[in-house]
This record gives structure tokens, C-alpha cells and sequence, in this order.
């Protein structure tokens, strides 16, 4: 490959001749100074310069470009890019494509999903949304746990609040989950949309809605048993309607034992049974029913009691204090 | 069977903060782009360095008087006046040079988390905070703090009007999450002084970002993760409240507990959420939030530390997981976990010694002595 030339300074530049550069002020022996490039140091005089100056130009958008691309965190460049586009009226499609391609290579920065969510505000129209929501699943499929990404995705849901993009959101779960089903992200993200934001049509029945999710996570359960993603929706599922654990015991129970020998014969979809692969006991399941009894209180405590045990002892012994502790605390009571 | 504890490098790890705190390369700083902003600022750079020379022991034995001094110069260079109060700046990288301080415009202005940055380095440095404006201060926390907004009956709003109850970065804009809760609450629990904040509103928007999990995201609806719940949990504990009133009921700090503990990985470290690796600054926000939940004792603190060994680089600093390249961010806080869940390793050598740390502040995530030091000298004058 052939290395880039060495760019041009904008020092060296005909074209802003007219801008004095304005260097960092600098007196005391900085605390872990950063050797900055020549490059780098020679964009951020001149972007002091007409920052100072005022100047709202589009060479001043080219100049935070650059600014950006050499560091995508500096929060100033950016607030003085998204002011100059204001001011300048400058076509939002423009920026939001130059966007895409920036907000794919610096995914894990802040400011470019900030950047992106005060344009979207600035042209709040649906076409915009239902793009928006298209682009943020491409970026998810090459980084499916982008924590600032599933917070977009969130913010466009909610800000532009419209039927029409909410009715996908579940399929959208479904072909994440199907990636990978311990993504805690797209748990998160199911539980957002199915208790969080609001009654859509068709799902005013709730009773109904808390029925599907909690048959959907026992399939997922039933197809890989030790996923604590899984587990944390089901639990919240429950405490979120109010519902006793012991309303999926029996659910839970067979997946606290070996393999049960006629488990194949079971056809309830109610109660899916472990997976023929499933490795079993699972220690997850284990803590659930011992919750199940401590729930229950009275004598059966004890059969909690005694699931704790096992998991101090056995299932989970890098928690064996955790165990212990609770223990204690059921016996207290 | 050979013991699972490598000595821990103290002398290693210091040398590796102290390469940074003289200079970085600036092909150095990006090497781990999701934290790029706090590499690029000088300040958030500066305090992982000397925090970790201080948790170590060695920040009066391993720098000189004369740098500790333009140190402190440098950090109050950074403080700046102007018509929202007084604050200090991540560094001098938006100001332009000039003979006599001006005041900030609103696109060079202060910083809610380099102030509350800064005031802990100032501490650690022993500063005498003489040249503090706590009346400004006080101004400018309020600033950041959010209008009150608009209620709106469509649920789906309450995402948006949640952010309106918190604290932004700088005034009137900027990030608004979790982050800036936990620096306000910081600077007014160092000043004395809450007249700034407007703690049940604040109190309101940290309930907004509990998650079924039963830890916290960044904000509103945010998945839950170990940075947040710790952020979190040190707020409420911060704030101020009535007698009698606690932080958490009984069943959320159970639930709390819960997510918490199982975040622990059976490598030993911690993870941020569920089903992701282990990464050794987890080990700071998940084991600070159950120390402050008062749950310390229930982790299993010879895993904990061992994998923390094991993410020691050897030539000095500490990576997230074995293998990779160390930084400040991961060695401070390694060393600050450590400092919580101290290894019982056996023998009297200089193995064991290794491993012998000084005590934790967890809610303002500095040494016991530095807290001291900060109540003593930076509390505002109630008149």
C-alpha cells in the first residue's frame, strides 16, 4: 500500500490566509500531556480561530470534519459543527449520510449518536424514523451489544412514538435473538418495548401479552437452559405483573434434575422440557425454585434451604458465600 | 498445586502510571476508542495516574514537590468563571492562549465530571483549596441541572421528559445521564452545601434508570450495567435524607445484591452485563456497589484478585482481561477493587505484602485519608 502523502497544514493553506491560528493556551506543566500530531494541532488552532471569530462557513464545517475524524470525542468540534449546520441551513441529508459512515467507524463515541439525535429532532419526519431504524439495525448486526446503539434505537422509538415503526420492533427482537440468544441487549430491549413504551393495538389485552412472553422465554430456556439473560426477563416478566414465582414451578422443576427419561413423550407448551442437550442441573433453575419455596415461607423453607446447599456445594460454588448469606437470612425470618 | 497469586507488581503498575502522567504519545491514546473522550482529557487521564500512585502508596515517594506543584497550578488554571458560575475545564484544549483569564464562553466553558475530577486530584495533591470559589461552584452545578419538563400523558414521552430531570455536562447542554448525577451529588456532598440541587427531582430521574434486572442503566430505560449501578447507588447514598428514610427498600437492595453478585465470572472477575466477559474495571463498579449495599463479604475475594493477577501486564499496568494492553483507567481501578476485596493470601512474605492495600472511600471512590483531607478543606462556609 502506498502511505497517504502528509496533509496539507492548514498553515499552508491560500484559502484561510485570512484566519490567524489560535494556539492551546498552555502555561503550567499540564498533568499527563497528550503529544498531539502536527496535523491534529494545526486543525484545532484554526477551528480556536473561528470558533473565536464566530465565523459560520462551510469551510468551517470541512475544518470540524477534520477535527473529528482526527479525535471523534471532541464535544466543542462537534457543538460548533451541529450550530454552523443550524445556522447555515445546511441539507440535513448531507450530514446525516457523511453521519453514517462516521457513526460506523467510531460506533463506541458518544457524540456521534448525539450528533445524530439533534438532527433527526431538526427534520422530526417519519421517512427520517423509519430510516433511521433501518440504519441503527445494520450497525447492530456488526456490533450487537453497541450499548450507546440499543440506547438510540430506544430514543427513536420513543421520540417519534409512531404506530408504524413500533410494529416491527418484535420481529426486529426476534431476528437479533436468533444471532445470539444470550444477547442481554435484546432481552433488554424486548422488555423496553413490550412494558415500557406504552399500549399498542392489539396488545391490549395483557393478561394475554404477559402469557406469550412468558411462553417465549420457557422456549428459550428450553432450547439453551443456562442463559442468564433469560432467566433475569422471566423474573422480571413476574415481578413486573405481580405474579408469584410459583406460577412457573412446574416449568422450572425440570430443569432442576437430570434428564427425566420420558421427557421426550411431554407435548405442553406451557411447560417446554430441557433440550436433549441441555446440561442439567441448571444452577439458574436451582436458585429459581429455591426462591419458588422461600416465597412460600413456613416449612418450606427448608426445601429452599437445601437447594442452597447444593448450589454452595455444588452448582455454583464461586457463590458459596452469596448462598450462605441467604441461608441466613431465610432462617432469620 | 501452585498458588494462584502472582506477586502483585506494585512497583510496575506505578511505573506505568507515572509514563503516562509525563506524556503520552498521541498514538497511545486511542487505544481503546469507547474511551476516547476520557484519553483525550487531560484531566480524567491525570487523575487515574496519581489516584493509582495514591492508592499505592507511593505518590509522595515516586513524584517530586515540584511536580505535585504545577500540577495543582495546572488543574486551577482550569478553572474558569463565567455567567453560569465557576467550574473547571477537561483541559485547555478549546481555550485560546491569552495574558489575563476571560471569562468562558459557551464553547470553552467548565465540565460537571472534570470539576468534580478535578476537586479529588486537587485533594489527593493535598491542595490547600484556598483559591475554591464555592460560591461559584454552587451556581454552576445548578446551572447544569435541568428545567424541569414538560409532563406529557403519552408514556412513551416519559423518556424524554426523564432527561429533563437530570444534570447535563455543561449548562444548558451536552450528555445528560447517570454520569452527571453522581459528579453533582460528588461536588455537594465535598462542598457541604445541596442549596444547588434540587436532590428530589435528581432522586426521581436515578429511579427512572432501575431495570428489571434490579441494576442500573446510563439513563432512562437503558440496559442495566455495572457502571451506572454503581453511579447509582453511590447517589442515593449521597444524598441527603430524611431519618429513618432509606436508599433502597429491602427488596431492591436484595434485587440489587443479586445482579450483582452474579456478575461475578468463574474466571473471578467481574462482567458489566449479563452473559458479556469479565473486565477488570468491572471489579470497581460492580464490588463498590456491593460494598455500599454492605454486601462485601459475600464475593469470593481469592478468585476476585487472582483474576485480577492474571490481568497484569508485565511490563507494569493492568488490562481489562489477561493478554491485552494495560491503561491508567484499568490499573486505577483494579487497584481501587483491591483496595475492597483484599486477597487473603497465605504467608508472611513479600508476596502477601504485595497484596496489602490501603482503604477505600466507596461513595467518592477515593483513599479514606484523601476523603479526610477533602472534609477538612473544601466544605463551603455556612453563614
Amino acid at each position: 500500500m502506498i502511505p497517504a502523502p502528509p496533509p496539507i497544514l492548514y498553515a499552508a493553506r491560500a484559502e484561510w490566509a485570512d484566519i490567524v491560528p489560535v494556539e492551546q493556551y498552555e502555561k503550567a506543566n499540564p498533568l499527563a500531556p497528550i503529544l498531539y500530531s502536527a496535523e491534529y494541532k494545526d486543525a484545532t488552532d484554526y477551528l480556536r480561530a473561528v470558533v473565536k471569530a464566530g465565523e459560520q462557513s462551510a469551510r468551517v464545517l470541512q475544518l470540524t470534519e477534520h477535527v473529528i475524524r482526527l479525535n471523534p470525542a471532541h464535544y466543542s468540534a462537534w457543538q460548533y459543527r451541529y450550530e454552523t449546520i443550524v445556522a447555515l441551513q445546511s441539507p440535513l441529508d448531507v450530514e446525516l449520510a457523511l453521519m453514517d459512515e462516521l457513526a460506523d467507524k467510531y460506533l463506541k463515541t458518544y457524540q456521534v449518536w448525539h450528533h445524530r439525535r439533534l438532527l433527526l429532532t431538526l427534520q422530526p419526519t417519519p421517512a427520517a424514523a423509519a430510516a433511521e431504524l433501518v440504519f441503527v439495525a445494520k450497525i447492530l448486526r456488526e456490533d450487537e451489544k453497541n450499548y450507546h446503539t440499543w440506547a438510540h434505537r430506544q430514543w427513536v422509538l420513543a421520540f417519534f412514538n409512531d404506530d408504524a415503526l413500533w410494529a416491527g420492533e418484535l420481529d426486529f427482537v426476534d431476528a437479533m435473538m436468533n444471532r445470539d440468544v444470550r444477547n442481554n441487549s435484546v432481552w433488554h430491549h424486548r422488555f423496553f418495548v413490550v412494558f415500557h413504551s406504552g399500549v399498542r393495538e392489539g396488545e391490549e389485552d395483557r393478561e394475554r401479552v404477559v402469557r406469550r412472553e412468558l411462553i417465549y422465554v420457557k422456549q428459550n430456556l428450553s432450547l439453551a437452559p443456562n442463559n442468564a439473560s433469560a432467566w433475569n426477563y422471566l423474573r422480571g416478566v413476574l415481578e413486573h405483573s405481580r405474579l408469584p414465582f410459583a406460577t412457573v414451578a412446574a416449568f422450572v422443576t425440570a430443569y432442576t434434575v437430570p434428564h427425566l427419561a420420558d421427557a421426550a413423550d411431554l407435548v405442553d407448551v406451557e411447560n417446554p422440557p430441557p433440550g436433549p442437550g441441555a446440561e442439567l442441573p441448571c444452577a439458574a433453575a436451582v436458585e429459581f425454585l429455591a426462591d419458588v419455596y422461600e416465597e412460600a415461607g413456613g416449612e418450606s423453607t427448608d426445601k429452599a434451604v437445601q437447594l442452597w446447599k447444593s448450589l454452595a456445594d455444588e452448582h455454583d460454588t464461586i457463590r458459596k458465600k452469596y448462598w450462605e448469606y441467604r441461608i441466613r437470612e431465610a432462617m432469620s425470618k | 498445586m501452585e498458588s494462584p497469586f502472582p506477586n502483585f507488581a506494585r512497583a510496575g503498575h506505578a511505573g506505568h502510571v507515572n509514563r503516562c502522567l509525563s506524556g503520552l504519545p498521541g498514538s497511545q491514546v486511542e487505544i481503546d476508542s469507547s474511551r476516547h473522550a476520557d484519553f483525550r482529557f487531560s484531566l480524567a487521564l491525570g487523575f487515574y495516574c496519581i489516584g493509582a500512585l495514591d492508592l499505592l502508596g507511593v505518590l509522595q515517594a515516586k513524584t517530586t514537590e515540584t511536580d505535585r506543584t504545577s500540577w495543582r497550578a495546572w488543574i486551577w488554571e482550569q478553572q474558569t468563571q463565567g455567567p453560569h458560575g465557576t467550574g473547571f475545564r477537561p483541559g485547555p484544549f478549546a481555550t485560546p492562549d491569552s495574558s489575563s483569564p476571560e471569562p468562558y464562553t459557551d464553547h470553552d466553558g467548565p465540565h460537571l465530571v472534570m470539576t468534580y475530577t478535578a476537586l479529588l486530584t486537587l485533594a489527593i495533591l493535598r491542595d490547600d483549596f484556598s483559591q475554591l470559589d464555592r460560591a461559584g461552584l454552587v451556581k454552576f452545578v445548578r446551572a447544569c441541572q435541568q428545567e424541569d419538563g414538560r409532563q406529557d400523558s403519552n408514556c412513551c414521552h416519559v423518556l424524554m421528559v426523564n432527561l429533563s430531570l437530570s444534570f447535563s455536562m455543561l449548562p444548558k447542554h451536552g450528555d445528560t445521564d447517570l454520569r452527571t448525577v453522581y459528579c453533582a451529588f460528588c461536588i455537594c456532598d465535598m462542598l457541604n452545601d445541596w442549596s444547588g440541587v434540587d436532590v428530589e427531582r435528581a432522586i426521581k430521574f436515578i429511579r427512572t434508570c432501575r431495570t428489571y434486572e434490579g441494576g442500573y442503566g446510563q439513563a432512562s430505560f437503558y440496559e442495566a450495567s455495572g457502571g451506572p449501578t454503581y453511579i447509582a447507588l453511590a447517589s442515593l447514598h449521597l444524598a441527603p435524607r430524611a431519618n429513618g428514610v432509606l436508599p433502597l427498600t429491602p427488596e431492591q437492595r436484595k434485587k440489587s445484591i443479586h445482579w450483582l453478585i452474579h456478575n461475578q465470572d468463574k474466571c473471578g472477575g467481574f462482567r458489566g452485563r449479563t452473559e458479556k466477559p469479565a473486565d477488570a474495571c468491572y471489579s470497581f463498579w460492580c464490588g463498590a456497589a456491593l460494598k455500599i449495599l454492605g454486601a462485601a463479604d459475600l464475593i469470593d475475594a481469592e478468585l476476585h484478585a487472582s483474576f485480577l493477577g492474571s490481568c497484569q501486564f508485565k511490563y507494569g499496568g493492568i488490562a481489562k482481561a489477561p493478554g491485552e494492553n494495560p491503561d491508567p483507567y484499568h490499573t486505577y481501578l483494579s487497584i481501587a477493587a483491591l483496595t475492597m476485596y483484599p486477597p487473603n493470601v497465605p504467608g508472611e512474605g513479600s508476596l502477601s505484602k504485595s497484596w496489602d492495600f490501603e482503604t477505600l472511600d466507596p461513595l467518592l471512590n477515593a483513599r479514606e485519608e484523601t476523603v479526610a483531607w477533602i472534609r477538612e478543606h473544601v466544605p463551603a462556609k455556612i453563614n
